[in-house]
């Protein structure tokens, strides 16, 4: 009896989901998270943030007057699982999605274009930045591809002269990363060319897994070519295992990093192995002074009071960055009379010319022809137990004949 | 298990009607009525996510049949299988891409069909190759092999050499009309939905058909007992090669089948995980029936999506839930294959022939 009456409960549960839809007043938002997942990491903490900033917009009018109805789910890092997940979206009626992995971002490209669903991830990818491919694909961040040049620019511009063979050979490149991962090779090839252009000897790519805990192998490996600097496009806990067993083996290398294997959590895990490291991020960190960090911490602490503010990350920012920009974009479009994807696109992200989040990340400007929010790219490096600036790495100004053609990769 | 029991007044009188595919009338009724509602029914009903779901159901289906003509039916013990289907997809995609198809062909549309074959054939030749370990080895120390197989096909293989042609990196973009049969490009839910019709459809068929054969009796003699099949005079080893080709080219096809889902492919889709569901897939659905295969399929994914859909309405309330639901979802899969193991171990297809017997049966079941 009791079992029938589950079933019962349950069915009804199934049959009111399934006829589920958003009241009229209501813009559906959908968002896709890893929480159990590869890169879980930090992608616990940047669903964290899209939940606390959807709950700020909301609380400041939502979309004119509009609540903003979020709908997050965790797919644990599953192609398959995101693509249906996508299509549950579409199912509830939402205008525009929050994403998150490159793999999927990238698989679901050719159909949010189709669709005409702003697809605002949390992959950075370069190839995700021209709209002649991927129209629909935006983020609120400067791309990885950017990301990894401004940060070999800034290791030559500032550690390079100190170092005691400058002027007498070549500074020496090596990538540390997960092959397989769409993440971590993105901007592969982007770095690369870099480190061509400033003059590097580039030595043997090491695969690391995302799951890392051991990274010996491919340290003794690296050893051999004696790198000046390693590239680590990994996640956090994948890089500071890296890191560890560099320092622990002697390689005597400084360390660049992908943005998502660069957050407080390193110093953490990586202990001493951390100081020096370098890496573009594209906002500040958590509890950093920036006009809109109060409120951050204010929600943070307000909606979810179990999580201890230490333990938060800069990912946190970089989930408001994407939360803040979409919100900016659907209020426009909605003034316009077009809250739907291609209003959002045209009458909202693309109309941002230098929009300022107040995040510590470079202002926003989107066009109908670049996805690039700027050239402009700010550098950190981890230093005597803190994140300090070291400086912003204008690479339009400075290879403004290259810029362009460095658009989607 | 395998037999079903004839309504009651029902009688063969020739060997005929005992091997006949639809042994009465109301079955074939039955199924017509089945592939009218597969061809019809469901893409007038479905939407464009119920339709994504039915092709996970139908690429999870593919996938785990080869794996349950491996277990099921020959005994040998596959944790590797996605390493087949990356093979499969990974062959289909670079012939899209890269091989100079003749002119005439790409006209006619037939590039992707015939690649689906050759990457079939491609992946079943791969899977001889971790099958040959079976010649000599049996059980836990077959299950360590076709592990290798996952690793040296995905992370090595294919990460380190297949994704890096083309130069992008690791993933390799599918532009949207890539992907053509005939005249159709395949760039909807409903397309991919009857191409996953047809496959699985098609090679269900051809794999019952082989059970029905020599083949598929050997392969059931040698799973039952590979000593007393050899003093038969089966070929043991022959025939094991032979069942990994064709789980193999089953694999194959069902990879070459998924990229038409996808947009870009890359080794994170084919991950050791995708392995072991579909081993999970087999055991609750039922170990030793293409039945259990397409129950098992469905289970995991439709009974997931439901139990996600019961989830919503309490969302309003706590939204947590939603993302907390993934935790509940994989205790759920450990806690069905523990429960299946424990209280049904032939799996869903058992209750199905249960169900089907006391109906035929009826008003004489006993």
């Amino acid at each position: 009896m009791r079992a029938r009456a589950l079933v019962a409960v349950m069915a009804i549960m199934v049959a009111a989901g399934w006829c589920l839809t958003a009241s009229a007043a209501e813009v559906v938002v959908g968002a896709l998270n890893d929480m159990t997942g590869a890169t879980s990491d930090v992608g616990k903490d940047y669903a964290l943030g899209i939940a606390e900033a959807v709950n700020y917009c909301n609380d400041n009018g939502g979309i004119n007057g509009k609540p903003i109805k979020l709908v997050q789910f965790d797919y644990g890092y599953r192609v398959p699982e995101a693509l249906t997940k996508y299509k549950l979206f579409k199912r509830m009626g939402a205008v525009a999605v929050q994403g998150w992995g490159t793999g999927d971002t990238e698989a679901l490209a050719p159909t949010v274009a189709a669709d005409k669903m702003p697809y605002v991830s949390a992959s950075y990818s370069g190839h995700l930045a021209d709209p002649k491919k991927t129209p629909f694909n935006l983020f609120a961040a400067t791309d990885y591809s950017s990301n990894a040049r401004a940060t070999l620019t800034a290791w030559f511009d500032t550690r390079w002269p100190k170092h005691a063979d400058f002027n007498k050979r070549k500074p020496r490149f090596a990538c540390s990363y997960m092959f397989a991962s769409p993440y971590a090779s993105a901007p592969i090839k982007a770095i690369k060319d870099q480190a061509t252009l400033l003059g590097f000897e580039i030595g043997p790519d090491q695969d690391v897994s995302l799951f890392a805990v051991d990274a010996k192998s491919q340290i003794l490996a690296l050893k051999d070519f004696k790198p000046d600097v390693v590239w680590h496009g990994n996640t956090t806990m994948s890089v500071s295992a890296t890191m560890r067993d560099a320092y622990a083996l002697g390689l005597g290398a400084d360390h660049i990093i992908n943005l998502w294997g660069f957050d407080e959590n390193l110093p953490r895990l990586a202990e001493k192995a951390a100081e020096g490291a370098m890496a573009a991020t594209v906002c500040a960190f958590y509890g950093e002074n920036t006009p809109m960090m109060p409120k951050v911490v204010e929600y943070a602490k307000k909606f979810n009071p179990g999580v201890p503010q230490e333990k938060r990350l800069i990912r946190t920012i970089q989930a408001w960055s994407n939360v803040l920009a979409l919100w900016e974009a659907m209020k426009r479009a909605d003034k316009a009379g077009a809250l739907n994807g291609e209003g959002i696109l045209t009458k909202g992200f693309q109309t941002m010319r230098e929009f300022e989040l107040g995040l510590g990340g470079a202002s926003l400007t989107y066009t109908d022809t670049d996805h690039r929010i700027s050239g402009k790219v700010p550098v950190y490096e981890y230093k005597n137990g803190k994140f300090q600036r070291v400086e912003v790495v204008d690479l339009k100004g400075r290879w403004p004949d290259k810029w362009q053609s460095w658009l989607g990769w | 298990m395998s037999t079903t029991f004839l309504p009651c007044g029902e009688y063969h009188e020739n060997y005929r009607q005992d091997h006949a595919w639809w042994q009465t009338r109301f079955i074939k009724t039955k199924m017509i009525a089945l592939v009218l509602v597969l061809f019809i029914g469901i893409p007038y009903v479905a939407d464009e996510y119920w339709l994504s779901v039915c092709n996970q159901i139908g690429y999870t289906a593919l996938g785990a049949l080869g794996v349950q003509l491996l277990i099921g039916f020959c005994g040998q013990v596959t944790l590797g299988h996605a390493a087949f289907l990356a093979v499969g997809a990974y062959t289909s995609t670079l012939l899209i891409l890269e091989f100079p198809w003749p002119k005439i062909l790409l006209d006619l549309g037939l590039a992707y069909p015939l690649s689906i074959f050759v990457a079939a054939v491609a992946a079943g030749i791969w899977c001889v190759l971790f099958g040959l370990p079976s010649a000599k080895v049996k059980g836990f120390y077959l299950i360590l092999t076709t592990m290798a197989a996952q690793f040296i096909t995905v992370d090595f293989v294919i990460t380190q050499y297949i994704s890096q042609i083309g130069g992008r990196g690791q993933a390799f973009s599918l532009p949207p009309g890539t992907i053509k049969i005939g005249p159709w490009v395949i760039d909807s839910d409903l397309k991919i939905y009857y191409m996953m019709i047809v496959l699985v459809i098609v090679l269900t068929a051809a794999v019952v058909n082989l059970l029905r054969s020599r083949v598929g009796r050997a392969w059931v003699a040698i799973r039952d007992n590979d000593i007393s099949a050899e003093v038969m005079g089966i070929h043991v080893v022959q025939y094991k090669l032979f069942a990994f080709f064709v789980a193999g080219f089953i694999g194959g096809v069902a990879g070459a089948f998924w990229i038409s889902n996808l947009a870009a492919i890359s080794p994170e889709h084919f991950p050791w995980f995708w392995s072991l569901w579909l081993v999970g897939v087999i055991l609750i659905g039922g170990v030793g029936s293409i039945h259990g295969t397409i129950f098992g399929s469905i289970f995991m994914v439709v009974v997931m999506e439901l139990l996600q859909m019961a989830v919503i309405p309490l969302a309003a309330s706590y939204p947590k839930l939603l993302m907390d639901f993934l935790f509940i979802k994989e205790a759920a899969f450990g806690l069905a294959i523990c429960a299946f193991m424990i209280f049904e171990p032939n799996g869903l297809a058992y209750r199905w022939w249960q169900t089907k017997n006391y109906f035929n049966l009826w008003p004489f079941s006993y």
